[in-house]
């Protein structure tokens, strides 16, 4: 008896320390800390755990921290090695595809998309929704709208297909133009940009400016003449330049304001991902 | 009791663990009262146009613009906009975009023209809006 | 006999593993102490949660979550610091560590310029009648309080009613003196334009003004003697009111700037030289 008290008293005293950090301990732990959504430390622990031992959940969790935080590169590399004969390898699949669609990566997602192979019917529904996502975030490479619109409820589908339309052709007002209008009628370029009393503020000063520069060459005021000519100038010059600069605020304000409503509408329903809780 | 006790701790563990995404390191908060950030940033990368307009405009901030108060209704002031828009583009374009500014300044009814707030209260109006750039256009407020 | 010899037996590792795992638990806690006595406080924090995720008796639980909350602290994680402050709060066993972690708390609150908070917390300790002989602590903080919010009056009458918080008592009074009357300055520059401003000490910003006011002054009232009433109106209203406006409006200004560059000069002799207890 007393052989094994004093062997169990050397075994605590060496192996004190590594205890907490045996393996098994730390996954316990990263558990923990991973159920509290403290993501970075759940890393760090999943991390040490991996070195030495294989396991799918673990693999999985370590993974989706760093989908979580937002290192999305990492969080994609970890889910792909699920890819091939673990349990999760349908989750893994789909969060890999969430991790290149919240990276913001469109482009590497369209890629792998239209290469994907085996994906789980399970979630095939909700990957061609990211991908319609993607096409409305960024806006680029439209394929039709058929096809956009396709995975989703007949709900939805009036809306989808306006952002669409506003996508395809939006009713932009064009800078030539409204300088050309400007130039005819000082300000007209402004008032058909929609800034009315801006449009009319530049008519009214440059035609004032003008006719006071008339009136006093008339009454034989030349430097008061020159300056008002000049003022004049200043005022048509600017009425032109500030038609096309606002025609131009006008198509940025438009692309703006859909380009926020239609990721407020995706946001709302988080991009109609399913909730996995693992 | 236990219940609404677990859940409360679990709902307040998860409103702050966010800190803790990115590592810290120890920090001093500073004891000291904010001061509100009036100056004007120049720009060091300044064209020769640019650092003329600039002196000229110490000049007029020196001579007038210090002592007569607080007129300008945007952010940035008129003046400040003119040496933006030169620095941004050139001479002639600058004064296009200033003369055109000037216009809008004298429009009593700008307020319903949709100038986004800038946080000192002002319309914020920047000179990059009016560069004819697209991408330079600003919609959101900015912290300065 | 051999039977009930090696239950003994059994019984003896048993109790032995289970000092050996809060042992473990200790060595742990040393570990993150550690950490902590070195700066690294994240690194600490996660070494804590260790702590008590495996200090399965809860034994430590107090004194790691006071540690965990000084680490947010120093780390000027304010909202954490006070929730793992108000976590020990709760667990406290004795008086001693709830005061403490109160007094935390309302430190937390201090430095991030949550007055009201503070004060609130302040008079809720004042009233608890286990805390009295706590009074003295409780006021110096409530002057803290004070001056963090610029209040250098009420902080000085805090101050004075203790004998030992005399330095501080000086310091505001110091503030206080060194104040320039905001109302003052705007007054004698809508009498004198530019006095305000040289008052607030910008002499020649009032100078500046005064000379502006005056040309401008000057030429409205020659238009409206020489009959050139339009004239006089409109260097009247253009130049003049604008000037006289501007002046005002920079009395007011450099006053409020000359008070917080006052203010912020104090704070910062409190930050970087005061040698007492600081939040």
């Amino acid at each position: 008896m007393i052989l094994l008290i004093s062997a169990a008293e050397l075994y605590s005293q060496s192996g004190a320390q590594d205890d907490l950090f045996s393996p098994n301990n730390r996954l316990k732990f990263a558990n923990h800390l991973y159920a509290e959504k403290d993501y970075l430390r759940a890393i760090g622990e999943y991390k040490e755990f991996l070195k030495s031992a294989d396991n799918d959940t673990a693999r999985f969790r370590f993974a989706n921290s760093f989908l979580r935080i937002g290192r999305f590169d990492e969080a994609a590399q970890n889910f792909k090695i699920l890819f091939i004969g673990s349990k999760l390898e349908e989750e893994a699949k789909l969060f890999y595809y969430q991790s290149l669609f919240f990276s913001k990566d469109f482009n590497a997602f369209q890629t792998n998309y239209d290469s994907r192979f085996n994906f789980p019917q399970k979630y095939s529904l909700t990957l061609d929704r990211l991908n319609s996502a993607t096409y409305f975030l960024s806006k680029t490479n439209l394929p039709s709208g058929n096809v956009l619109i396709k995975p989703f409820d007949d709900s939805l589908q009036t809306k989808l297909i306006y952002y669409y339309l506003m996508m395809k052709n939006p009713p932009k007002k064009n800078s030539v133009t409204a300088a050309l209008l400007s130039v005819a009628i000082p300000g007209a370029g402004k008032v058909y940009t929609g800034e009315l009393t801006d449009g009319l503020i530049a008519f009214g000063a440059t035609l004032l400016s003008g006719f006071l520069a008339v009136n006093n060459f008339q009454h034989d005021h030349n430097f008061r003449g020159w300056l008002f000519t000049g003022l004049t100038a200043f005022f048509y010059g600017g009425s032109i330049y500030g038609s096309a600069a606002s025609a131009q605020i006008y198509n940025a304000r438009l692309q703006f304001n859909l380009d926020s409503e239609i990721k407020l509408f995706f946001e709302e329903r988080n991009y109609f991902l399913p909730k996995i809780d693992l | 009791m236990r219940k609404i006790l677990y859940i409360l701790f679990v709902v307040v563990s998860t409103a702050y663990s966010q800190t803790d995404w990115q590592k810290w390191e120890a920090k001093q908060v500073s004891y000291e009262l904010p001061t509100k950030s009036v100056a004007y940033a120049q720009n060091e990368n300044a064209s020769l146009a640019g650092t003329f307009l600039n002196s000229l405009k110490s000049a007029y901030s020196f001579l007038i613009s210090d002592y007569d108060g607080d007129n300008c209704p945007f952010s940035p002031s008129c003046a400040n906009f003119f040496v933006e828009a030169v620095e941004e583009t050139n001479l002639l374009s600058g004064t296009l975009m200033f003369a055109d500014r000037f216009t809008r300044d004298m429009n009593v009814f700008k307020g319903v023209n949709h100038y986004p707030l800038h946080k000192s209260g002002k319309y914020f109006d920047p000179a990059g809006n009016y560069t004819l750039n697209l991408q330079k256009i600003k919609f959101e407020m900015v912290n300065n | 006999m051999f039977r009930i010899r090696k239950y003994f037996v059994l019984l003896g590792i048993f109790c032995l593993q289970s000092n050996y795992a809060q042992s473990t638990v200790e060595t742990q806690l040393a570990w993150a102490d550690k950490l902590f006595a070195s700066n690294q406080y994240f690194d600490a924090i996660t070494e804590y949660k260790r702590v008590l995720f495996f200090d399965e008796q809860n034994k430590l639980i107090t004194r790691v979550n006071f540690r965990i909350a000084e680490c947010y602290k120093a780390g000027a994680h304010f909202y954490e610091a006070i929730k793992y402050f108000a976590l020990v709060e709760k667990n406290s066993l004795n008086d001693s560590i709830l005061i403490e972690a109160k007094l935390e708390i309302i430190r937390c609150n201090i430095l991030r310029k949550t007055t009201e908070r503070a004060l609130q917390l302040c008079s809720e300790i004042e009233r608890d009648e286990r805390f009295y002989s706590k009074r003295d602590e409780i006021n110096y903080w409530r002057g803290w309080a004070f001056m963090f919010a610029d209040d250098w009056e009420s902080a000085s009458k805090i101050f004075a009613e203790t004998p030992a918080n005399k330095e501080l008592k000086l310091l505001c009074n110091q503030v206080i003196d060194a104040k320039v009357s905001v109302t003052f300055a705007t007054v004698i520059s809508y009498i004198l334009p530019g006095a305000g401003q040289i008052y607030s000490g910008k002499i020649l910003s009032g100078l500046m003004s005064f000379a502006w006011n005056l040309a401008a002054g000057y030429f409205t009232v020659n238009a409206f003697v020489a009959n050139r009433a339009f004239d006089g109106i409109v260097i009247g209203e253009l130049v003049w009111l604008r000037f006289y406006r501007g002046n005002i409006e920079n009395a007011k200004t450099f006053a409020l700037e000359k008070n917080l560059e006052v203010s912020n000069k104090a704070l910062k002799f409190l930050q970087n030289e005061y040698r007492g207890l600081k939040p």
